[in-house]
């Protein structure tokens, strides 16, 4: 099930919201070391986690989270010129219809096999999600080893800048331009996914 | 030059390029651009395995003796470029990997071909071989340090463009072996290293059940031994390494 949700009510109002704060500490604090805010010693959340933010969560139907992503304004504090505006070349994209990617995650407790279809449903869901409400364009940071795998998505992808090393790890910034082509481009990259259902709604 | 018109560059590349031959051009543009007399793309394995990635502009000699004795396997570059996601100089080798007296023959024999130094950028998709693409100098000429960044990108799109042309050449027309749940589940704890009858009292099903299910998976995989199923399996994403450590 899918749950596009905008939520202003904190972390503790949605079990959705709760399982996809709870598999991210999973992922960014305890797998990948990342340097973030936890609360509560079980959510990961942060300074961007608020009323601006909209989220894409992937959940069984029983709740259990499976995949989500963090969609950010760019006309806002974001995280790309926030804290890593040394990505960019330029100054990074900013407009209404632009929004940055970030907090991808794909849950630990996935097999291998599970794994590629949550990601490959995400991925094609964030180009619907797009394509549904006029965004033209999505930001995102990556390590360098998933930007080879972002790359191999099949969709129209470009570096925003030179790749840096930072704290240890080398990132990129990029930008993903999203057109009524490419849902046909990542299905030639043999990336799709099963029609799922849907709860969109404003969490109150 | 401006970013912005090179990252339209690498990206027309990627998305334009509809042959070897033309990628085999814009690589032959790119590379001096960079600083560096050759590349190569290539997936790390034996060439003849049918369709894998292999383009570069290596001294002639240099390439058959190369091909000849199916170094791409045990290439030190290679081996190295799995343990980084992140680009590196071959000087820097001997930090990632431990060197044999082999490797390093190997790569004595290289620098008297032309293929001194160089710079790997490595390149994996999930569920595929791994693959790079390094460029190149002969022995003596200067690493090209601030082109690196550069030219780890250009690597990364390199890569990609190389994998999108020799994948709609059959590389994914031939229908990869799939298991059932069970003969999967039964996989994961061989392994882990347990005998069929481990399996079993942790499956709660009987030793011959247990080993029919692994025979029927090395037959879909069409290998007689059950550690080379274990390598096919963990090689296109069936298994993964985090499942066999367990988390």
């Amino acid at each position: 099930m899918l749950h596009v949700l905008q939520s202003a009510g904190g972390p503790a109002s949605d079990d959705a919201l709760r399982a996809m704060f709870a598999a991210r500490k999973s992922v960014f604090v305890d797998l990948l070391k990342w340097d973030v805010p936890v609360i509560d010693d079980t959510y990961e959340v942060d300074q961007f986690d608020d009323v601006h933010a909209t989220y894409l969560i992937l959940a069984e139907p029983d709740g259990a989270h499976l995949g989500s992503a963090r969609l950010l304004q760019t006309t806002r504090p974001h995280i790309l010129d926030s804290l890593y505006g040394m990505l960019c070349e330029e100054a990074p994209p900013r407009a209404a219809d632009i929004l940055e990617i970030t907090r991808f995650c794909l849950d630990r407790r996935l097999t291998a096999r599970e794994r590629r279809a949550v990601r490959d449903t995400l991925v094609t869901t964030l180009v619907e999600h797009a394509l549904a409400n006029g965004i033209r364009a999505y930001t995102a940071i990556a390590e360098i080893g998933w930007f080879q795998q972002i790359l191999a998505f099949g969709w129209q992808c470009a570096p925003l800048g030179l790749s840096q090393i930072v704290d240890g790890a080398m990132l990129v910034a990029l930008r993903i331009d999203v057109t009524s082509e490419t849902p046909a481009l990542l299905a030639r990259a043999g990336i799709m996914a099963p029609p799922i259902r849907r709860d969109e709604r404003l969490a109150a | 030059m401006r970013f912005d018109v090179v990252a339209t560059h690498f990206r027309t590349v990627v998305e334009s390029v509809g042959s070897a031959d033309e990628l085999a051009i814009a690589m032959g543009m790119i590379t001096p651009l960079l600083g560096f007399e050759h590349y190569a793309l290539s997936h790390h394995v034996d060439a003849a395995h049918g369709n894998a990635v292999r383009l570069h502009d290596y001294p002639e000699r240099w390439a058959s003796y190369y091909e000849r004795n199916a170094l791409s396997v045990t290439d030190p570059v290679h081996r190295a470029s799995h343990v980084t996601s992140s680009g590196f100089c071959w000087s820097n080798m001997p930090n990632m990997i431990p060197l044999t007296a082999g490797d390093r023959r190997m790569l004595a024999l290289g620098r008297d071909q032309g293929i001194g130094d160089g710079f790997t950028v490595p390149a994996h998709v999930p569920g595929e071989a791994r693959g790079s693409c390094s460029f190149a100098n002969r022995a003596g000429r200067p690493m090209p340090a601030h082109m690196l960044p550069l030219a780890q990108l250009a690597g990364n799109f390199a890569f990609e463009a190389a994998r999108r042309l020799w994948t709609t050449r059959g590389h994914r027309s031939t229908p990869r072996p799939v298991l059932t749940d069970r003969q999967r589940d039964c996989m994961l704890w061989v392994a882990r290293g347990k005998s069929d009858w481990e399996v079993g009292c942790i499956l709660g099903i009987s030793e011959e059940t247990v080993a029919r299910h692994v025979r029927n998976a090395c037959e879909r995989y069409g290998v007689n031994k059950r550690t080379l199923l274990v390598i096919r399996t963990l090689f296109d994403g069936t298994l993964t390494f985090t499942d066999l450590v367990g988390r």
